[in-house]
């Protein structure tokens, strides 16, 4: 029995190990429309039957640009304002997989590496040579290989199933975020605004000085 | 008109006289150099922060099952809400930041020696309202960091004598943080910074008794005074410029820099997050608490590393003037001073076990051997620089400040009969 458990506390501590070692894959992500619209496409295919996406509605999409008869497929008869909740129950995923999958909302802001981390997660999946499917970024999902990688030994499908997980960051990445953009935007005209009063205070200041001896 | 309206008030409130008294003609030492700046900035993210909290309070919902959705909906559907938010956040890092640089420049100048003693002394009252003020604060977004942070810095009350357990379920208002915890975090969070806003006044009418210090370190004669306004005024909005431009890359441009991503995962009681870190703000007293391996120990280690700053008018017994410029000593141990907390900084933010307990165990030694080491050495400092024989320039200084503080006392005793 002990050595069981000193067995298991190995294995364990052996895990977490290569999980700190897996060096996470860079990602540009995509902030234009057309990849984050391949992205919501492949997430509403790939992700969303088990995930929700709780903060985002389908109105959230069609202000962002999404195709509307895109969007009125995806939400069937449900109101425009409602959020991207999944079609499975919380005691079914947990009957399936013994826990709630996360919400995605916020899921490239909430874990260490960002985009990055869901990124190299998406794509690490492999196959060992006894068949089993495991993961280098997160060895304890319970979450099976959504985008085929681990099965995948052609090339170019490869690159095809990297291009898909791209997009779907590209779109989680502007879900945690969505006015990033706008952010950016006002920020220069802010700091532009802030350099040139900082310059004319600073002469006010000189000036003011001058008078004295 | 308005001479006549401003009469009216002089009659009845002394509006004119206040505004001469404490800013037009309030006199400022004209050799203050641009670390004297902070103290304005400090008033100036107290009021920012003022701001834009009251605006996200109309938007937040203190309430276990809501909050964290309740952040989600200002940072996406509220109006600028976002903004808000990150101002917010970042104002409490600048907060911080602009406080921390406001007491080492008091540190390296010894402007806490007499008779800014009460300035001190309610500047370390400020200090600790604000850390309680951000700790609480950080709770209400109700994420992993927020929920854990709070759990283990409430738990360290469990060191109280005799009453721990239930000193600490009085704090939570239960036996675990939980909803009564949120909202009475919420009612002090909104509370403390109008506690604040009363105590800088105190501190600021302590500063117009005393005056500024300066870097020189003795207080300058008349001639050498010049009025707030408009010299100091016109300096302090430059400073304040620069601050906004720093500030607004962070708004802008790295708000999610200073935020730990396991706070945008909801609060789960259920789930320990890997390791817990605190605010990059609490992170060498955070060192210091872990490197004690005693609870107790711990507590009191952590709360006499905040609190011993108050000691220093004591503690430096050099009557050296203009703190650690004339004085390589002292100038020496503040350097070394300040390179230990970021020692310690580093240590509280990596997890503890092998070296970084031990660098942080040595850190914690070093911090307070150098307030234990300085009544010692600062007296020994002041002997072997007079021995060496002082420069021509601060023998002056000293002159003239014996000189002046002899005519007042002379002034004084004549007011007196």
């Amino acid at each position: 029995m002990k050595n069981l458990i000193i067995t298991l506390v190995l294995c364990f501590t052996a895990a977490q190990a290569w999980a700190e070692e897996a060096t996470l894959e860079h990602i540009k992500v995509d902030t234009d429309l057309p990849a984050i619209a391949r992205g919501v496409d492949d997430l509403m295919g790939n992700c969303h039957s088990c995930h929700n996406l709780k903060y985002v509605t389908y109105l959230d999409l069609e202000k962002l640009g999404i195709d509307r008869q895109k969007i009125d497929g995806w939400r069937g008869d449900q109101p425009i304002n409602s959020p991207l909740t999944s079609l499975m129950s919380d005691e079914a995923a947990m009957q399936s997989f013994n826990l709630v999958p996360p919400d995605l909302s916020l899921m490239t802001k909430a874990r260490e590496g960002g985009a990055d981390y869901v990124y190299s997660y998406l794509l690490g999946y492999y196959s060992t040579p006894d068949g089993v499917v495991k993961n280098h970024i997160f060895p304890g999902t319970k979450m099976p290989d959504p985008l085929g990688m681990s099965t995948t030994t052609d090339h170019a499908q490869r690159e095809q199933i990297r291009a898909t997980a791209h997009d779907i960051v590209s779109f989680l990445y502007w879900a945690a975020d969505p006015h990033e953009q706008e952010r950016y935007r006002l920020g220069y005209y802010v700091i532009g605004y802030l350099l040139i009063l900082t310059l004319l205070l600073y002469f006010v200041k000189k000036q003011i000085w001058s008078r004295l001896k | 008109m308005t001479n006549k309206i401003i009469h009216w008030i002089d009659q009845r409130f002394p509006l004119s006289s206040f505004v001469k008294h404490d800013l037009t003609e309030y006199p400022t030492p004209r050799n203050l150099s641009y670390w004297w700046n902070f103290g304005f900035l400090a008033g100036f993210v107290l009021v920012l922060q003022v701001a834009t909290g009251v605006f996200l309070a109309m938007h937040y919902k203190a309430d276990v099952s809501l909050s964290f959705d309740s952040i989600q909906h200002i940072m996406r559907d509220v109006n600028y809400g976002w903004l808000l938010r990150f101002m917010h956040a970042t104002g409490a890092s600048a907060f911080f930041l602009v406080i921390y640089i406001h007491m080492a420049r008091t540190l390296y100048y010894g402007s806490y020696r007499a008779p800014r003693e009460l300035m001190w002394w309610t500047g370390q009252g400020l200090l600790l309202m604000l850390m309680a003020t951000a700790f609480m604060g950080y709770l209400l977004p109700w994420g992993q960091m927020s929920f854990w942070g709070a759990t283990v810095i409430t738990n360290l009350f469990k060191a109280t004598p005799f009453y721990g357990e239930e000193v600490v379920s009085w704090l939570r208002g239960g036996f675990a943080v939980g909803d009564p915890t949120l909202t009475r975090f919420f009612s002090l969070h909104y509370l403390l910074p109008f506690l604040i806003l009363g105590g800088v006044v105190v501190h600021l009418i302590a500063l117009h008794t005393v005056k500024s210090s300066n870097p020189s370190g003795i207080d300058l004669a008349a001639k050498d005074n010049i009025p707030f306004h408009p010299y100091f005024t016109s300096k302090d909005f430059y400073g304040l410029g620069i601050f906004l431009i720093v500030y607004c890359l962070f708004v802008f441009f790295f708000p999610n820099s200073l935020m730990e991503p396991a706070n945008n995962i909801p609060a789960n009681p259920l789930q320990t997050p890997l390791d817990i870190v605190p605010e990059w703000y609490f992170l060498p007293f955070y060192a210091i608490l872990r490197s004690v391996p005693d609870l107790v120990g711990g507590v009191v280690a952590m709360g006499l590393s905040v609190m011993v700053f108050s000691f220093m008018p004591y503690l430096d017994r050099s009557r050296i003037p203009g703190g650690a410029h004339y004085r390589p000593w002292y100038r020496m141990m503040f350097y070394l001073f300040m390179a230990d907390m970021l020692v310690l900084g580093y240590v509280g933010h990596n997890p503890p076990g092998g070296n970084m307990l031990l660098i942080g165990r040595i850190a914690t030694f070093f911090y307070f051997a150098l307030f234990v080491l300085l009544p010692f050495l600062s007296k020994k400092e002041e002997r072997w620089l007079i021995q060496k024989g002082l420069p021509p320039e601060l023998k002056e200084l000293m002159a003239s400040d014996a000189k002046e503080k002899s005519e007042m006392h002379h002034r004084r005793n004549g007011d007196n009969k």
